[in-house]
């Protein structure tokens, strides 16, 4: 029984290993100067992306939206190489600054996805959270699992839940049980630290049970712990690699893909859990949009305070109408449910408008 | 009276250290890239200590890569050396024992290859080709020319030239060498295998076998009949017989993808299979007498070294690493897959063989710049190395050969030499203590660091960020 099962195991992870090998469908990136291998494709792919939540129509936007996070999903693991992990593009960026005036084609490939990212941040908002990162439409899918839940613990005020508390406690034995899999028959690394943020968010998730009402806005503060960690490790050189990793790194990576299944996992019980407490990439986009051009804002005249935008938000960005801009991810969820038209999309391209 | 006994140990030593095993006749030491040299003497061996070589050139940049070829590893005159080239364009002579650079020559080119060592007129000569397109021999212990070879004419539009690593057999040196020239006029796109005389350096044939890279070759005794294999980059192997004056081919074999490596043949055995991987993902076992195909496994990724074949518990097993991140061990009889050892990176790297304590232990380098040690039998990974980070790290993966271990075996002793890209040759004793503490680490280790987070987490961070005011809401 045991042989047996163990057989099972082994072929249930050479399979994983043959099916993450070769699933790029072209064999590079597109590249944007002779020999540099810097990824057009990527940056091209990246920019549309981002354009897209500005061009499409109101009406139905939330389906196009998730549109778009599908194909999102879709170019990260058959198209790009460039690292897209939320730790990968902190490193990158490190690394590329540290090579201009020595390699600068070097320092364009490592730069131009994080720098994409940050600049359309800094002009569109945070679109990249909301409309295009496959950890939060992974994320988002998760939670729609358990949608109507989440809203009836949000409108009690997160109370204390069995439910809750039985569903961390099967998140946290999958999570040791992997580990102890995992810890008799490889060898980990430095590189493989994921696993600390996914113990981390398993903890969390134990916190959140009793206390989630004062403690969501302080925990969230976690981030930008979470945020120095990779830069010290990228200024040490350290490569630690994010949940979603073994998705576009084309081999099978187990401790980014624990830490992408415990991200799941977590998210069914906490909406968005790991871009509220854990993603260090939400952080830096958070810095970079905090006076994008382009934001969402509210018409006190319009607003009776029905709550309606609350209750869709995923991230707990808005109250009653007012938008906490470091934590929205520019979903404009909230902008389509508003039954008064009182959230809108505005522009401000010039000073004061 | 000192001097003199000690002059007499010195004498005893050289004689006795001398012995066919210690000669290094091809890229990795053997036809079955086995990698080994083994002290073969009754008088006790040196002791081998840890050593990291670093050449410190006058050169402000490097031209590229500061990746080094493989080594060769001799015994020559009663030291243990090795002998190693990379991008600096030369080729360092290196004492194991004393931990002495002995001679270094500076070529023309870039040396991409290893070299060979062996015997002319008694004297154990190396011998490599550089990207200047030429052949080196030079005497092994002292660094005196004996000869050096042009192969092609140069031009002033001629690109530098691919030189394999020499495959020395009975007095000819055999070396592929890729030229190319872009000029209209005179546009050149060869691969030859040429066949030199080991004592002159007088060419005695040559043989176009690709138009484009060429593998080091290998070669065997097979049924009275001396045949080298050479794979060209572009995929096609081929069997010459160079038993006399001209090469005679005996058969072809299209590999379904390109192939960086060279092939691996099996000894102790009339009959032997070759093997050769290809960036397609495949290893295949090929009748080395028919050049018909007797099995093939595919590894998950690409297979862009070479393999290594040798004798475990009273069988022939194949070890090949795959970018992929594992390292494979067949069974050479029917290519049942024995074990699967993932390591941290793609495995780049030939591996080794070699014994350790009695068991048998294999030896390759991976992308997460780690030398792994592990044990034959099972997979188990024994120990390992941290052997640095790449210079210029922006490496093109499956492009170019990295360099791979070699080990040297003396009595109890068993040391490791690496060429790392790191610009660094390692010599690492395997069962000593060494201060490249690996950076891999323990299941043990692994919990610890649970715990540790754990205990951090709940008691340091959460308190904190508890009593920390809220951030203000917009």
């Amino acid at each position: 029984m045991v042989d047996q099962w163990n057989r099972f195991i082994e072929e249930a992870e050479y399979f994983l290993e043959r099916a993450s090998g070769n699933i790029k469908l072209v064999e590079k990136g597109l590249t944007g100067l002779e020999g540099s291998y810097v990824e057009l494709l990527t940056i091209l792919a990246l920019g549309l992306l981002a354009v897209i939540p500005v061009i499409v129509p109101e009406r139905r936007r939330q389906l196009y939206r998730h549109i778009n996070q599908v194909f999102g999903i879709f170019i990260f693991v058959f198209v790009v190489f460039t690292c897209l992990g939320v730790f990968g593009m902190i490193r990158n960026l490190f690394r590329g600054i540290n090579e201009i005036g020595r390699e600068n084609i070097i320092a364009l490939y490592y730069c131009s996805v994080p720098v994409t990212v940050l600049v359309t941040s800094m002009i569109f908002g945070p679109t990249f959270c909301g409309w295009i990162c496959p950890t939060g439409a992974l994320q988002e899918f998760a939670g729609m699992v358990f949608g109507g839940w989440h809203r009836r613990r949000k409108r009690a005020c997160y109370p204390f839940s069995r439910f809750m508390l039985a569903m961390s406690a099967i998140v946290a034995a999958i999570f040791l049980v992997w580990m102890a899999y995992l810890s008799a028959r490889r060898i980990f690394f430095i590189e493989d630290a994921s696993i600390y943020w996914s113990e981390v968010l398993v903890l969390i998730l134990f916190l959140l049970v009793w206390q989630m009402g004062s403690l969501d806005r302080r925990l969230r503060r976690l981030r930008i712990l979470s945020f120095w960690i990779i830069v010290a490790a990228a200024i040490a050189q350290v490569r630690i690699t994010s949940p979603v990793h073994f998705g576009f790194s084309k081999v099978y990576d187990p401790a980014s893909l624990l830490a992408t299944v415990m991200v799941v996992l977590a998210s069914l019980i906490v909406p968005h859990v790991w871009c509220r407490y854990l993603c260090p990439w939400r952080e830096a986009i958070a810095w970079a949009a905090k006076h994008s051009v382009r934001s969402v804002v509210r018409d006190p005249a319009r607003c009776t305070s029905c709550g309606r935008c609350d209750e869709v938000c995923g991230v707990d960005a808005i109250e009653k109408g007012v938008i906490d801009r470091h934590e929205c991810h520019m979903c404009l969820k909230c902008a389509d449910a508003c039954p008064n038209g009182a959230l809108r999309v505005v522009d401000r391209w010039e000073p004061g408008t | 009276m000192k001097a003199f006994t000690l002059l007499a140990f010195a004498i005893l030593l050289a004689c006795g250290a001398r012995a066919s095993d210690t000669i290094w006749p091809a890229q990795r030491g053997t036809a079955s890239a086995r990698g080994v040299c083994k002290w073969v003497s009754e008088t006790p061996p040196p002791e081998i200590r840890e050593w990291h070589f670093r050449h410190k050139s006058n050169r402000r940049y490097k031209t590229g890569l500061a990746v080094w070829a493989s080594p060769a590893v001799a015994v020559v005159g009663g030291r243990p050396m090795a002998f190693i080239g990379g991008y600096d364009q030369t080729m360092h002579a290196l004492d194991l024992a004393a931990k002495e650079e002995c001679w270094a020559k500076i070529t023309n080119g870039e040396i991409c290859d290893a070299p060979a060592v062996g015997e002319v007129d008694g004297e154990l000569v190396v011998f490599w080709g550089s990207a200047d397109r030429s052949v080196y021999a030079y005497a092994a212990a002292t660094g005196r020319r004996v000869w050096t070879r042009e192969l092609v004419a140069g031009t002033s539009t001629m690109t530098w030239a691919r030189l394999s690593a020499p495959l020395l057999h009975d007095g000819t040196l055999y070396v592929t060498c890729f030229a190319y020239d872009k000029a209209l006029p005179r546009n050149m796109q060869k691969g030859w295998l040429c066949a030199l005389d080991m004592r002159t350096g007088a060419e005695r044939w040559r043989r176009e076998v690709s138009q484009g890279p060429v593998g080091a070759p290998v070669g065997r005794r097979i049924g009275g009949r001396f045949i080298v294999f050479v794979a060209a980059q572009k995929g096609l192997l081929q069997a010459l017989d160079c038993t006399g004056t001209e090469p005679r081919p005996v058969w072809t074999f299209q590999m379904p993808h390109e192939v960086l490596g060279s092939p691996a043949v099996e000894e102790d055995t009339e009959r032997p299979l070759l093997f050769l991987g290809s960036k397609f993902g495949n290893l295949i076992a090929i009748d080395a007498l028919t050049g018909r195909e007797v099995w093939q496994r595919m590894a998950g990724n690409w297979i862009d070294n070479t393999a290594s074949v040798g004798k475990v518990d009273g069988e022939n097993i194949v070890v090949v690493g795959s970018h992929d991140y594992n390292l494979y061990a067949f069974r050479v009889a029917d290519g049942a897959m024995l074990w699967r050892r993932h390591l941290g990176g793609e495995v780049f790297s030939a591996p080794v063989l070699f014994e350790l304590e009695g068991r048998p232990a294999v030896a390759a380098c991976a992308l997460d710049n780690h030398l792994y040690v592990l044990d034959a039998r099972s997979g188990t990974v024994i120990t390992a190395f941290y052997t640095g980070q790449p210079i210029w790290d922006k490496v093109s993966k499956g492009e170019t050969l990295w360099g791979s271990p070699v080990v040297f075996e003396a009595g109890s002793q068993t040391a490791l030499v690496h060429g790392s890209f790191n610009d660094t040759v390692y010599v690492l004793p395997v069962l000593g203590e060494t201060t490249l503490r690996a950076r891999a680490r323990s299941s043990a280790a692994l919990w610890r660091g649970l715990g540790i987070v754990l205990v951090l987490f709940l008691g340091v961070v959460v308190p904190v960020l508890v009593k920390w005011p809220a951030r203000k809401e917009a």
